[in-house]
């Protein structure tokens, strides 16, 4: 199991919902994909890469040949996979406490989801409907999501100021480039393996120096 | 559909395993000794799947059964019914659910468009087992039903597009650039990040001089040189 790829967390949920009620919930994402401002908590908790949220309907799971078995479900199914920074308890705690009636709104109509507050049900049903990633890729393990945008901010600014100040006199030019730092402070920061906090990320470390031995 | 957020897209695929056995070994159990004992970071074949920010494996065996106390929203006259009847309390229970099959589950998260990056995954997904045999992306999807009928770039596109689902909502908090373009990023952000500690107290003329040094070693508007490979995991 590898849930943990550098700075990254891998998180599956598989949650029931009622197909009768699933039109609810697509309601619900249709809103917050046309209000962007919607999902301004989670841009301001700013510790996502990537995350996701698809319902298969109870007919909905892919059936390949008529050899497979035909799926005879009760329920619709939730997925919602994420990539975020920090560990599991930060993650789900940030939750609770930044945006728990988003986070309400988005699951309320999933069988025995006991509302992000209080915070121990919630991270119950959490651990309870979470299925373990066996292997987890990250383009960028040492870096977070913050460090990427920042990135993006640095080189545009980085290109601009080469373009307008590098050939100035020696003192205009350390002008500019002190506002270039005075502007890019909040960006800045060294890029390193992340700090081993964690029982899993010490055993992803092993399997990975193990791999790189068996290689060399 | 909200399977693309600007450039970003997420693919999200289950292909259903064989209910097999191989020898004592379900193909389940294979799949999954196979996504467990791939390299990772820099060593993964997703690294040299062009444009892959982030992606899993994992299999879905079945369902959860909601075993756990909750209040349901808005079906609870049972907690009337059921001071009276012990049938009613009975039926408030959660119904049980399974899966007939198990469920290879990919998800990515990758920059452009699904053909193209599925031409990649074909092509691109490549390396050594702990045996020391050369594999490729078909020793993953081996035992999945109907993938012995894959044989070129045309039919994996087809079966992956069998097996994939659209995401109702895909948020994007990071960015949606070119993965050269993020990985050129981060690269320049580390080496700016350095000149600028060792620069800091050092006279215009001599600052000036080394920056035009250090552009001129690190590009920034080459993208593919130098740069952050992908999956690097140590500076």
């Amino acid at each position: 199991m590898s849930n943990i790829a550098g700075k990254a967390y891998a998180m599956n949920v598989i949650t029931p919902i009622r197909w009768y009620m699933t039109w609810i919930n697509r309601l619900i994402f249709k809103i917050a994909l046309k209000n962007p401002e919607t999902l301004k908590g989670l841009i301001t908790l700013s510790l996502i890469h990537y995350a996701r949220w698809v319902i298969v309907p109870r007919s909905g799971f892919p059936r390949l040949d008529p050899s497979q078995p035909k799926e005879d479900l009760q329920y619709s199914y939730m997925l919602f996979f994420s990539n975020f920074n920090g560990s599991w308890d930060q993650y789900v705690d940030s939750f609770t406490f930044a945006i728990p009636a988003g986070l309400d709104l988005f699951w309320k109509w999933n069988i025995r989801y006991p509302k992000s507050v209080p915070l121990t049900p919630f991270h119950k049903y959490i651990r309870h409907n979470q299925i373990d990633t066996l292997h987890y890729y990250n383009a960028y393990p040492m870096a977070s999501s913050n460090d990427i945008k920042s990135a993006q901010k640095i080189k545009k600014a980085l290109i601009d100021f080469n373009t307008t100040s590098v050939n100035k006199t020696p003192d205009d030019f350390l002008k500019d480039y002190n506002k270039l730092l005075i502007d890019l402070q909040h960006h800045f920061g060294d890029m390193k393996p992340t700090p081993i906090v964690s029982l899993s990320a010490d055993a992803v470390k092993k399997r990975y120096l193990q791999s790189h031995l068996n290689s060399n | 559909m909200a399977t693309k957020n600007g450039n970003a897209t997420a693919l999200t695929v289950l292909s259903p395993i064989k209910n097999a056995v191989m020898g004592e070994t379900s193909c389940a159990d294979i799949t999954r000794e196979r996504c467990l004992s791939l390299p990772i970071h820099e060593k993964s074949p997703l690294a040299r799947v062009p444009n892959t920010y982030l992606a899993r494996l994992f299999v879905l065996d079945d369902v959860y059964y909601e075993s756990l106390p909750a209040s349901d929203c808005v079906f609870n006259f049972s907690d009337i019914t059921s001071f009276f009847s012990d049938s009613a309390r009975k039926k408030a229970l959660p119904r049980k659910d399974h899966l007939k099959s198990k469920y290879l589950v990919f998800s990515s998260n990758f920059y452009g468009d699904l053909d193209a990056y599925l031409a990649g995954l074909w092509k691109n997904w490549s390396y050594i087992d702990l045996s020391g045999n050369q594999r490729d992306v078909r020793h993953i999807w081996e035992y999945c039903v109907a993938f012995d009928r894959v044989t070129d770039i045309s039919s994996f596109i087809d079966y992956i597009k069998r097996c994939q689902l659209d995401a109702s909502l895909f948020f994007n908090g990071s960015t949606d650039d070119s993965l050269q373009e993020q990985l050129k990023s981060l690269y320049l952000k580390q080496e700016f990040t350095r000149f600028a500690i060792e620069h800091q107290g050092k006279n215009a003329a001599e600052i000036q001089q080394d920056f035009k040094t250090f552009i001129q070693r690190v590009q920034p508007e080459n993208l593919s040189s130098p740069t952050w490979p992908p999956g690097k995991s140590a500076p």
